[in-house]
């Protein structure tokens, strides 16, 4: 095992087995954080801020779409099993020391949001040879790129004045879902015969 | 891949050389990992030195505290590094934000320091350097790691190192690219935000002090190691010719040559800093050259001037 997607096919494509395994990861959590996004979102906006939202709503959507196209998909039996485990991992948790329901709402799907944008790097699995033309290895660094930018809006929330006094406890949360998101990612990358540095 | 721990965090650090030699420890910049010092863990080594390297939190492989990095946190792990090495004579030198963390070091731990070596370094956040590293961090959140290296790579090394280079860049990005997480850096960035000017503070230094500066540093001009100079009583300030603010990476044979002469002064009690203002030679192994008399070493022209 290496720490790259491989061995390439001839073309510089990634094995198929891989681009299915990592593209349902991917789709699983982005397609968590789009479901979340949309039902945070209100119809019609009352601030400045809920138009980010917006924007990560449709970013979101955009991403799971972008895979489900440029992935070359293979069956997998295993996929089954593993979906469910990613599904449950991204359902709303209390947050302790939060004890406004609508405040740990909002820290948890930014919390989520940060650990999926910061904490997965799908381009960084690429090696040197892969295929810059292919659309999967594309993919991924649009989506890489993308977390980059989406990323922003949790930061300033994260660090924001409203959770000064909540910096404990959104400290906590965050280091928690950051370790839980990579030992699913890392789980999910082993299983495909690609080691990560721990 | 040994560790220390700094509360619930995990730094990764590298100690080579002989456990009863003169120790060298060396402070990563921003952008920066450990295995960058491997040129100078070999010549310092080869000098009779014992050489201690390491990830700041927030960089290559020590844990990347998610939201928050304060910068205390970093002397402190540098603390317990240092404490790893004994009793024996420990000279510290760091580069750009790992130079400051070593001046904050000295300042509130200098005792323990035979010698102390900033380099590209700043104390305050001058009305440049706070905008350029407002644009960066700004290039940082909008365009990624790499594009933060396009805008470090131009202005921090010569023309000379980076043409033969030039069509070959993506790869030499691209170690530090893998290395370096978005949301980490910009935590390392953002500790600047509540950055309170050392410059007060720098008088408390007493320890030997050589300051490493690049004839052409853009980021950290020689007007924010002057700063240095002036304050530290027992330091000199060494110019690096045509050398810019990364002349670690491109003039690493003769940085640690400086490195290894100026702690084997200290040790032989010859060092005399006096404040005084050096020209760097070009190659490894020759003379330093004080800067002409009456000249103003803050100047790009040889406009007269005096020393202060």
């Amino acid at each position: 095992m290496n720490g790259f997607f491989g061995p390439l096919d001839p073309e510089g494509r990634v094995p198929p087995r891989q681009q299915t395994r990592v593209a349902a990861f991917l789709i699983s959590a982005h397609g968590a954080l789009a479901r979340q996004f949309a039902f945070t979102l209100p119809l019609k906006l009352d601030a400045a801020w809920q138009t980010e939202l917006n924007a990560q709503f449709y970013r979101e959507t955009e991403i799971v779409s972008l895979l489900m196209r440029a992935t070359t998909w293979v069956p997998d039996l295993a996929l089954g099993y593993m979906a469910a485990s990613w599904e449950t991992a991204w359902f709303p948790t209390p947050i302790e020391g939060i004890a406004d329901r609508s405040l740990g709402q909002a820290v948890h799907l930014a919390t989520l949001a940060h650990a999926v944008h910061a904490g997965i790097r799908p381009a960084a699995l690429l090696p040197v040879e892969a295929n810059a033309s292919d659309p999967f290895v594309m993919a991924l660094r649009r989506i890489e790129f993308e977390s980059g930018r989406l990323l922003q809006a949790q930061i300033m929330f994260l660090k924001g004045p409203d959770l000064v006094p909540f910096r404990a406890a959104v400290s906590a949360t965050l280091e928690s879902r950051h370790i839980d998101l990579r030992k699913l990612w890392s789980g999910t990358l082993e299983s495909v015969g690609i080691a990560v540095d721990e | 891949m040994p560790f220390l721990t700094h509360g619930s965090y995990r730094i990764r650090y590298e100690l080579d050389g002989p456990a009863n030699a003169p120790a060298y420890v060396l402070v990563n910049g921003l952008t920066q990992y450990s295995e960058l010092w491997r040129t100078y863990r070999d010549a310092l080594i080869a000098r009779g030195f014992r050489v201690a390297t390491f990830d700041l939190l927030g960089q290559g492989a020590s844990d990347k505290p998610t939201l928050f990095i304060n910068q205390d946190d970093h002397v402190l792990a540098l603390d317990r590094l240092i404490d790893e090495l004994g009793d024996g004579p420990v000279f510290l030198s760091g580069i750009s934000f790992g130079g400051m963390i070593a001046l904050r070091y000295a300042i509130e731990h200098g005792k323990r320091l035979s010698g102390l070596v900033p380099m590209s370094c700043f104390a305050e956040l001058s009305p440049q350097l706070l905008l350029i590293g407002n644009a960066l961090r700004t290039g940082l959140i909008l365009g990624g790691t790499g594009y933060l290296q396009d805008l470090l790579l131009p202005m921090n090394l010569s023309d000379e190192w980076l043409k033969p280079l030039l069509d070959k860049l993506d790869g030499v990005k691209r170690q530090g690219w893998l290395v370096n997480d978005i949301y980490a850096l910009q935590n390392l960035m953002e500790s600047f935000l509540d950055f309170q000017p050392l410059t007060p503070q720098l008088a408390s230094i007493a320890v030997p002090t050589m300051i490493l500066n690049g004839e052409f540093d853009f980021l950290t001009p020689r007007a924010l190691h002057e700063t240095l100079r002036a304050e530290i009583s027992n330091s000199a300030l060494v110019i690096i010719q045509r050398a810019y603010h990364a002349f670690t990476l491109e003039k690493g044979a003769l940085t640690a040559d400086l490195l290894a002469r100026f702690a084997d002064d200290v040790l032989a009690g010859r060092w005399q800093g006096n404040k005084a203002v050096w020209i760097a030679p070009e190659d490894p192994g020759g003379e330093l050259t004080r800067f002409p008399a009456g000249y103003d070493h803050l100047r790009a022209i040889p406009v007269m001037g005096k020393l202060t």
